[in-house]
């Protein structure tokens, strides 16, 4: 729809039509589509074109979607049809933005562009092609929901939104332009007033009045250092779905900080006041209470933006439903941190915390990448709570109670992951 | 007559899975003003995000509902205030017995007026008015009187794409509201036809429908971009 508050760059319409073409032209009939979507259940397939089928919706309009673990375990490097779904605002008429796996037509790509403005002396407007010019380096990180795990705060009390479970993360190779050189290069000359650097992208909210999305990071960031403007993931065009053609990946730190469909990068004085970066997408810096401090409570100066994945560690197998069998076992799953110091140490339990083993880590492509690790244990017939703990070079450990970290819009969840399983 | 292009047709088509009437999926408890979060909610997301949140406290629903103002949601205050009255009750952590609902406001005699005041007002705005380059107004809007059952096309299916009332141009997507019951849509339609100076220009012998006839319109599903087809061929 045309919204006249969105600077004229494309039409997010005729950009719906492109992608739309595009979807077209992988095979997706209309009218099968029509068919599925009258029924009752929606499949991830249907909604996205080229999304592999039996993700877990959580909301089938905005295409939010996030990986069973089942599906993710298979992968080292999360594939593009299972990678978790997350988008901001509607796109009615245009929903072709995240409609495909496909990359962004070549129309799109071609007229796309990038305004370094803001506190600088001289602003620079960058193409795709000038960023495919530059050196291009890779970051394999983990991307992850700063809601995954919401759900397991309903324990304490149940906080609105996505019922996100462990499956809003995947393991990704990102490669672009490092962004320190190229900020660098262009010769901006930023005002000694700029401390912050804000990155929008091209998404709008549905109305005026709505807020745009905006993140700020502190320009002495030294996770910047990492950054890179991606243009590829796994080694192909970044569909739109996943911010292409042009995402700022910061690797290491939450998903939402990883700017898509990126358009705009602006020093600034101060963090931008975008309700995403001031409000959304925040932890406070102290300890709440359910009724005591709700999710609109929070400011610059009693909270935090989710930057860095806090250390979280995950059980991949055995799931519930794999058919454990008593006796001899192997669990295994994955842990991951914000890179600033590798993980040394993941602990396992088999009894529900009653005795640990530490398990073998295998060293992981990057300080950002999931490490796996595996550790036998006995599983005895009836109930096993299984139970693991990562912890790093830093001493960094998730908390035994995830409940400890309880919050209103339910971020960050790290809590020691556990898994029933009855054999 | 104009047809759309078949590029705006099959972009439509792929991104009609997000438009999928949510009302046949997510059935909301019934209770007073249930009506609005069908009406206002499904405009961004569908009633999945609201359905999965069904437990939190008046407080944190109200937070919520700040939450949406900056992701675009505009309503009064007096809207607002039922919403989160509907939202803290009938999806709060202890909910009333469905039972015990004092049921919507369908009924053999719904009263358009209401209808419009509820649901409609929100983009359609007070007289009808509509919001400039953004919705439609209803005053004056000379699409009332297309065909005699034209109007409940579009409130049964919504409407999407380019559109052009009164000389001013629209572009935008209005989502099916065809939760409301066959009494309140005959109703509604009525009451706009016959409200803000519309009835000068009902054409000669061009009768309202009635809610049998809106539960017969109801079994030919369109798209929403079929309904702007549909507009286009019917268009003098």
């Amino acid at each position: 729809m045309t919204k006249p508050w969105i600077a004229p760059q494309l039409s997010r319409r005729d950009f719906g039509k492109l992608v739309g073409a595009a979807g077209l032209a992988f095979g997706v009939s209309p009218a099968a589509l029509r068919a599925a979507f009258a029924a009752d259940a929606v499949d991830s397939a249907q909604i996205i074109s080229g999304k592999a089928s039996g993700m877990l919706i959580h909301n089938a309009k905005l295409a939010v979607m996030e990986t069973p673990l089942k599906m993710l375990r298979e992968h080292d490097h999360t594939p593009k049809e299972i990678l978790f779904n997350r988008f901001h605002y509607p796109h009615e008429g245009d929903a072709a933005w995240y409609a495909t796996t496909s990359a962004p037509p070549e129309d799109i790509v071609k007229n796309w562009t990038i305004r370094f403005d803001g506190l600088v002396q001289r602003p620079r407007t960058l193409t795709i092609a000038d960023l495919q010019a530059r050196p291009q380096e890779k970051r394999v990180s983990v991307l992850q929901c700063a809601g995954n795990g919401r759900s397991y705060y309903a324990a304490k009390q149940k906080v609105a939104g996505g019922q996100w479970q462990n499956g809003g993360l995947g393991n990704v190779e990102w490669e672009g332009v490092p962004l320190r050189p190229l900020l660098d290069d262009l010769k901006m000359e930023p005002s000694p007033e700029a401390h912050w650097l804000t990155a929008e992208g091209w998404d709008q909210p549905a109305t005026p009045e709505g807020s745009d999305f905006a993140k700020s990071y502190h320009l002495a960031d030294p996770a910047l250092d990492n950054a890179i403007l991606a243009l590829k993931m796994n080694g192909e065009p970044i569909p739109a779905q996943n911010g292409g053609p042009v995402r700022l990946i910061i690797p290491g730190y939450y998903g939402n900080m990883n700017v898509k469909l990126l358009t705009t990068l602006l020093f600034a004085a101060a963090e931008s006041p975008s309700a995403f970066q001031s409000v959304g997408y925040r932890m406070p810096l102290v300890p709440v209470e359910p009724g005591q401090f709700e999710a609109n409570d929070y400011t610059v100066y009693n909270s935090v933006p989710t930057y860095g994945h806090k250390i979280k560690s995950v059980i991949f197998s055995p799931l519930p439903d794999d058919g454990a069998k008593a006796g001899d076992a192997e669990i295994t799953g994955v842990a991951f941190n914000d890179g600033e110091a590798a993980i040394t140490m993941v602990e396992v339990s088999a009894d529900g915390g009653k005795t640990w083993q530490e398990a073998e880590i295998k060293p992981a492509e990057s300080p950002w990448a999931w490490y796996h690790w595996s550790a036998k244990a006995k599983l005895a017939s009836g109930s096993n709570v299984l139970m693991c703990r990562a912890t790093d070079a830093l001493g960094r450990t998730q908390p035994m109670d995830g409940l400890t970290r309880w919050n209103p819009r339910g971020y960050e969840w790290n809590g020691v992951d556990r898994v029933e399983i009855t054999v | 007559m104009r047809l759309p292009s078949l590029f705006f047709v099959f972009a439509c088509a792929v991104a009609l899975p997000f438009g999928a009437s949510a009302a046949d999926r997510f059935d909301l408890p019934k209770g007073p003003g249930r009506d609005l979060v069908y009406g206002y909610c499904q405009t961004c997301h569908d009633l999945q995000s609201v359905e999965d949140s069904a437990g939190i406290p008046h407080g944190a629903w109200n937070a919520v509902l700040d939450n949406m103002k900056g992701f675009g949601l505009r309503v009064s205050d007096e809207q607002r205030a039922k919403i989160l009255d509907y939202l803290g009750t009938w999806l709060g952590p202890n909910p009333p017995a469905p039972e015990s609902a004092d049921a919507t406001v369908a009924s053999a005699n719904a009263d358009g007026a209401a209808v419009f005041e509820n649901t409609c007002i929100a983009c359609h705005q007070e007289g009808g008015k509509g919001k400039p380059g953004e919705f439609p107004p209803l005053a004056g809007n000379h699409d009332l009187f297309l065909s005699a059952d034209f109007p409940a096309y579009v409130v049964l299916n919504g409407i999407e794409g380019k559109l052009q009332v009164n000389g001013e141009a629209f572009d935008n997507a209005m989502p099916p509201f065809d939760f409301l019951s066959d009494e309140e849509i005959a109703a509604v339609i009525a009451y706009v036809r016959s409200s803000w100076g519309n009835a000068a220009n009902r054409p000669d012998g061009m009768k309202d429908i009635g809610a049998s006839d809106v539960h017969d319109l109801r079994a030919k599903t369109m798209e929403s971009a079929e309904v702007l087809a549909l507009r286009q061929s019917l268009l003098p």
